[in-house]
């Protein structure tokens, strides 16, 4: 049992319930993401594998020993914060060599992990300096060069890119990647930032309102959403959604009428709805073609970024598709276009949001 | 040219707006303070004008022995409140810190209470208090010195006495300016050292204290400012006594200018007063900030 283990695990905060239940297992060595729109309680989660938080109900473990009520300090943990909490009045290389001092730990032993962490990071130039002094990118650093030099078992991150411009965000997504692989510790990571979340993860947890909704690999995720929480929380840009009724089954597709329109689509779903029921199609930007016949759109305005072009268009109601377009580019705006897509690519989702495959 | 004129009536604007504070500034502070300079090589009384009699008020400072006094009694009276009261504050601070909500709110209100007080109030209660014969405290101090003591008549009681007074008055204030810069500390600093495996005592020593650094020396500088500046308790206590041992130099000046009319002699008290706290307080403020950044 290595690794960080979750049994139904709650938390609540008075009468307010905010993780329900959560069950989660996340190998020694693997990076798990925590991703979820603002308030899931992912943080919380993160914090009460920290020991910040209090726990409700239910179990954690860190490499197969119950952690549950034991103080932070001994659980073997590191957390980056989203605010850095660099000391303000120490150097750099005293706040990585913080953690270190509180034990009173031999001067050699301090400098030596300290140099090794700053080796790693590429900090041994602003060991002297205040935090004040810092870039936005290097204060970021010694934040995660503090979490090193403790060697945790587990590495916990909340939000920790969130304060950098878009441009850093991206170098220092790539640099935590690589840090990975480097050290092969577990690391949980919390965001909100689905594209974190798939370039980071081994294995991504897509959590809304205390709920896992969906676990597994990053793609698995993307090619074969659980409903459409998932399915419309990850992908950029997002999945669009289309009210259909079923028409009825033919062959092993499913023929759907599209809501607002004549137009009607093929869905390959092995799972039977009858002829009249309600449900949701879930298509991909980049599943989307032109056709002769099929949903009829009006381009709005095109997004062209060189390589790929997303086009958002209005069906007659108004409702709106983003349609990813590759090769030739589009001008303008205003002309009519109708949409399909191949049956096996249309997800199907039932009135509580389930997905029928 | 635009431009030129452009500018020209910005600064008129800006002078238009300070104007106010200017003017008022001048007329009751600059103005009267280079008078009282001016005063201070005079031989004049308050009222009226005296002759130029250059440094002579200075060198009979120099001989006069309530001088002397007055100025050790300010800097015991410096010794006993500045340091005591700011660390009461940073302990009551981080106390009331831990409250939650209404009773928060409560304990503070308790402890800010006695700093909207006039200072005439605050005498009279601890003069009640502290009555020889009456006074309600009489039976702490029969029970450790085993007699009541005349508080105010005696000259080793009546300045530390005068001081628990001036902090139990003052003391307010500053608890709020210390949970002021507590609550200025993220709780991210005090969940990483917890992380990091720090004690209650480490969490107070690496993270709480050289965080709260700049208030604890602004408090300091406060403090050691309007202490020099003490008068009205002790006037109010023990004018002076007895035998001068609470006489301080504002005491010193009220006497020479308002009770013996030597406004010449009361002026140049008084700029050594004022020339000492500047000194002082830059310096010790100095120091602090110095000390701040070596941590």
């Amino acid at each position: 049992m290595m690794g960080v283990h979750l049994r139904n695990i709650r938390k609540v905060f008075g009468p307010v319930g905010v993780i329900h239940d959560v069950s989660m297992d996340i190998p020694a060595g693997e990076f798990a993401v925590f991703v979820g729109p603002s308030g899931c309680g992912k943080s919380t989660l993160l914090r009460m594998i920290a020991g910040l938080e209090d726990t409700s109900g239910g179990t954690i473990s860190i490499e197969g020993t119950d952690v549950t009520w034991q103080e932070p300090a001994k659980r073997g943990v590191a957390m980056v914060f989203q605010s850095y909490a660099l000391y303000p009045h120490l150097s750099v290389f005293e706040n990585m060599a913080f953690s270190m001092r509180l034990k009173r730990a031999p001067k050699q032993d301090v400098h030596d992990k300290v140099m090794e962490a700053a080796r790693i990071l590429q900090l041994e130039e602003q060991l002297e300096k205040k935090p004040s002094q810092l870039s936005g990118g290097q204060r970021q650093r010694v934040a995660i060069g503090r979490a090193i030099v403790r060697q945790p078992k587990v590495f916990l991150f909340d939000e920790p890119l969130s304060n950098l411009d878009a441009e850093l965000r991206v170098q220092m997504r790539l640099e935590l990647a690589r840090l990975h692989k480097q050290i092969g510790a577990t690391m949980i990571y919390v965001t909100h930032d689905q594209v974190e979340a798939m370039t980071l993860a081994d294995r991504i947890f897509v959590l809304k309102q205390g709920v896992v909704q969906q676990a597994g690999k990053p793609l698995d995720l993307y090619d074969d959403p659980d409903n459409r929480c998932v399915a419309g929380f990850i992908g950029s840009p997002a999945m669009n959604f289309l009210p259909a009724t079923v028409l009825g089954r033919e062959g092993d597709c499913l023929r759907v009428a599209i809501e607002g329109t004549e137009a009607s689509l093929m869905a390959r779903v092995s799972g039977d709805l009858p002829a009249g029921s309600r449900m949701t199609l879930g298509l991909r930007p980049e599943h989307l073609t032109t056709a002769d016949a099929g949903v009829p759109v009006t381009v709005e305005m095109a997004e062209d970024l060189g390589g790929v072009s997303y086009l958002h268009t209005h069906m007659p109601d108004g409702r709106e598709i983003v349609v990813e377009w590759r090769g030739s580019r589009h001008a303008g705006g205003g002309e009519a276009i109708k949409l399909t897509c191949a049956p096996e690519k249309v997800l199907v989702f039932d009135e509580q949001d389930q997905r029928i495959r | 040219m635009a431009m030129i004129t452009n500018r020209r009536r910005e600064v008129a604007v800006a002078m238009t707006l300070i104007a106010p504070f200017v003017l008022t500034f001048v007329l009751v502070f600059l103005y009267p303070t280079i008078r009282m300079i001016e005063l201070s090589f005079t031989d004049a009384p308050l009222i009226g004008t005296g002759e130029w009699v250059g440094l002579a008020n200075f060198k009979r400072l120099l001989t006069d022995n309530l001088f002397y006094t007055s100025l050790k009694n300010n800097g015991y009276f410096v010794l006993l409140t500045v340091v005591p009261t700011t660390a009461l504050a940073l302990a009551i601070a981080m106390m009331i810190t831990r409250l939650k909500g209404p009773l928060q709110a409560l304990i503070l209100a308790l402890f800010f209470l006695p700093y909207i007080l006039p200072v005439s109030v605050v005498t009279q209660i601890w003069t009640w208090m502290l009555d020889f014969q009456f006074g309600v405290l009489q039976p702490v101090f029969a029970f450790f010195t085993g007699k009541p003591v005349p508080v105010f008549k005696n000259p080793y009681w009546v300045m530390p006495t005068v001081a628990t007074v001036t902090i139990w008055w003052t003391n307010g204030f500053n608890v709020l300016l210390f949970i002021a810069g507590l609550r200025n500390i993220s709780s991210d600093y005090y969940e990483a050292a917890a992380l990091d495996g720090a004690t209650r005592w480490q969490l107070f020593t690496k993270v709480t204290w050289p965080l709260l650094w700049p208030v604890t020396a602004l408090v300091l500088t406060l403090q050691l400012i309007l202490q020099l500046k003490i008068f009205d308790q002790i006037y109010l206590l023990s004018s002076g006594g007895p035998f001068n041992s609470s006489y301080v130099l504002l005491l010193m000046v009220y006497r020479e200018a308002f009770q013996l009319n030597h406004g010449g002699y009361a002026s140049a008290i008084a700029l050594v007063l004022f020339v000492l706290i500047v000194v002082v307080s830059v310096l010790q403020f100095q120091l602090l900030r110095a000390g701040g950044n070596k941590q």
